[in-house]
């Protein structure tokens, strides 16, 4: 709630907040998705802003937990913008990305991305 | 699994331990412990840091090259997994680890080696000059073995005037 995501794709839109976590009484994390509001867009975008939209945390500072044991924690907190569905709006992703998406069935995202961490 | 090196200290990290931090640049540091992790955040620089390996190997505290670390060359390839060579693999570890440390404490020892020869040379130098606060002056006198040597002290004239004024 209230947190401001840098967006990573080229979707329009550059910061949302983050109004809804879906799934989770404590707040979404690495690999979760969100309901957010577009606070700053580009001009010429797909989404405006004041629109509201469904995210993907694919950054967090927030360190999340491996099934090896081992924590990854990354330097800011961005998402991916997305449709009801799952499937990103935008072509390019930029940034590296966890591969915790890839069990949460992200797999579009993972394939533009340019990095998997 | 894989047994990663801190990237602050430069021990090993064994699964289950320490934090993998991703930088917006996709370079990625692993930390074996808090204590690692935080002095990365304080941007300190490991060659600076007397306790870490980067530190030590710089100023030639621990060995640098040796054909040992051949043997822990990072790999990509996973190998096909055969069991007789799983076996020697493991047998050859065990041997290899305790080459290491016996050539690591080896250079150690050898760093150290002409300091504790100064040291002895001082401590015998010392010995003899300060004699009568170990042995009593009359057994010194009787047993002729520990007499105390003849010191020769240059006392020269013009340091005792230049004293005088000092003095007033």
């Amino acid at each position: 709630m209230r947190t401001v995501l840098k967006v990573v794709d080229n979707s329009g839109a550059k910061k949302v907040m983050c109004i809804q976590a879906l799934k989770g009484k404590k707040g979404a994390r690495l690999g979760d998705t969100i309901i957010a509001s577009v606070k700053e867009a580009m001009p010429n975008g797909k989404v405006k802003k004041g629109k509201v939209v469904y995210g993907v945390v694919v950054r967090a500072a927030m360190q999340r937990g491996r099934c090896d044991g081992s924590e990854v924690r990354f330097d800011d907190n961005a998402v991916v913008l997305v449709d009801k569905q799952g499937q990103p709006i935008g072509t390019r992703v930029f940034g590296p990305v966890p591969h915790e998406l890839r069990q949460k069935k992200h797999v579009k995202i993972l394939t533009l991305a340019e990095h998997i961490a | 699994m894989r047994l990663e090196k801190c990237w602050f200290c430069s021990s090993t990290v064994y699964p289950g331990h320490g934090i993998q931090f991703v930088r917006n640049d996709a370079k990625i540091f692993r930390f074996c412990r808090s204590k690692c992790h935080k002095n990365f955040k304080m941007k300190r620089n490991p060659r600076k840091v007397k306790w870490t390996k980067a530190y030590r190997r710089l100023h030639g505290k621990d060995m640098t090259q040796d054909s040992t670390f051949e043997f822990e060359r990072k790999r990509n390839r996973p190998e096909r997994y055969d069991r007789n060579l799983a076996e020697n693999t493991l047998k050859a570890i065990k041997k290899i680890d305790k080459i290491i440390s016996d050539r690591a404490s080896d250079h150690i020892k050898n760093r150290l080696k002409t300091g504790k020869v100064q040291r002895q040379k001082e401590a015998r130098k010392q010995l003899e000059l300060g004699i009568h606060l170990v042995k009593a002056p009359l057994a010194l006198a009787q047993d002729s073995s520990l007499c105390l040597p003849k010191i020769k002290v240059n006392v020269s004239q013009a340091q005792t005037e230049e004293n005088q004024p000092m003095e007033d």
